[in-house]
């Protein structure tokens, strides 16, 4: 495994990804990586908030549309997550802080979709404001986004050192 | 140039210098947290708004869109404090860092962006665009420029430590 973990890590892109001194690197996917955070964590919070009633002037159904760019912003993090992983596969993928990180986003998708199914589909959407479960379900998004944010940043701090050389993000 | 490292020499002397820098271990890492927050909140509320001028999701008056602003006044404000807490806490690698410095000017830029919307009586204009219809196409550019400006302030806070030096 750890061989694997390597030669994944060792590879061509991995080794470019990682240690290229070019900006279209390692810099320009993390810089993707936080538009996407953005654009899919920011989305789903402003629909979380609507759901739970503020800014009740606003009909919810139109939100709906805004799932296209919460989806392109889930896959150029799928993917930027992926190359990054790729470049540091040694450490990253032997965190435990990664595998809890992953948790909360599978969790957080999960929940995103419910709220399509659940809420944006409900016949009822624009009758009634939305009920208990829609507004569980706002909760429980903030609630996930907002853990998948927190185990991010912390991959850096706990388990092995890894990202680009010379990006000091550990605590002196 | 003078004043602020004067600035920056007596930010560096402060107790608070040296809590963020590590005095207090789990601050900055805290602060690196919850700036991603204030980010995801920022962004996605003026997302909606700024997307909607430019006709996405066209089934939402505009008006009542602007009862949201303040969770995006939140966000700014969470990233303000915590910007100014990493800014204590190291200030060398900031004021000679020229990522620090444009994305200054862009945060700038993007707040005379929205004076702008205000002034020109734009922001009243748009208040009345019901469902379906379009906002003058003044206020799209302004739309655009929104956009544009905080994936440039997102842009140059995650070159600092790459164009930069700092961490």
């Amino acid at each position: 495994m750890t061989d694997f973990l390597a030669s994944l890590e060792n590879s061509g892109f991995g080794t470019w990804v990682r240690e290229s001194s070019s900006l279209w690197a390692y810099p320009t996917i993390l810089f993707m990586h936080t538009i996407g955070l953005g654009f899919l964590v920011g989305l789903n919070v402003a629909i979380d908030l609507r759901i739970l009633g503020f800014a009740d002037r606003l009909p919810l159904a139109p939100f709906e549309r805004f799932y296209r760019i919460m989806w392109a912003a889930f896959w150029i993090n799928a993917l930027s997550g992926t190359a990054l992983l790729v470049a540091d596969a040694t450490t990253k993928l032997t965190n435990r802080v990664f595998y809890i990180k992953m948790g909360f986003i599978a969790l957080a998708v999960i929940n995103m979709m419910l709220i399509r199914h659940r809420v944006f589909r409900d016949p009822e959407i624009g009758r009634a404001p939305p009920g208990g479960f829609a507004r569980m379900l706002a909760v429980m998004s903030i609630v996930l986004w907002a853990g998948a944010i927190t185990a991010g940043r912390l991959m850096a701090y706990f388990g092995p050192v890894s990202g680009a050389p010379g990006l000091q993000n550990r605590l002196p | 140039m003078y004043i602020l490292r004067a600035i920056a020499t007596w930010l560096h002397s402060t107790k608070l210098s040296w809590a963020v820098a590590g005095g207090m271990p789990w601050l900055w890492p805290l602060c690196e947290t919850l700036h991603f927050m204030g980010l995801a909140l920022l962004v996605g509320i003026v997302g909606v708004f700024d997307l909607r001028m430019l006709g996405m999701a066209k089934g939402l008056p505009v008006g009542p869109i602007q009862r949201l602003m303040p969770w995006a006044m939140l966000g700014f404000t969470i990233n303000l404090t915590t910007g100014f807490l990493f800014f204590t806490g190291d200030p060398f690698q900031y004021i000679h860092n020229i990522a620090f410095g444009f994305k200054m000017l862009f945060i700038a830029l993007a707040g005379v962006n929205a004076i702008l919307f205000y002034v020109t009586g734009l922001s009243r204009r748009v208040d009345g665009v019901g469902p379906g219809h379009d906002v003058p196409p003044a206020a799209k550019v302004i739309a655009a420029a929104s956009l544009f400006l905080w994936i440039g302030v997102m842009y140059w806070g995650r070159m600092l430590p790459f164009i930069g030096n700092a961490f």
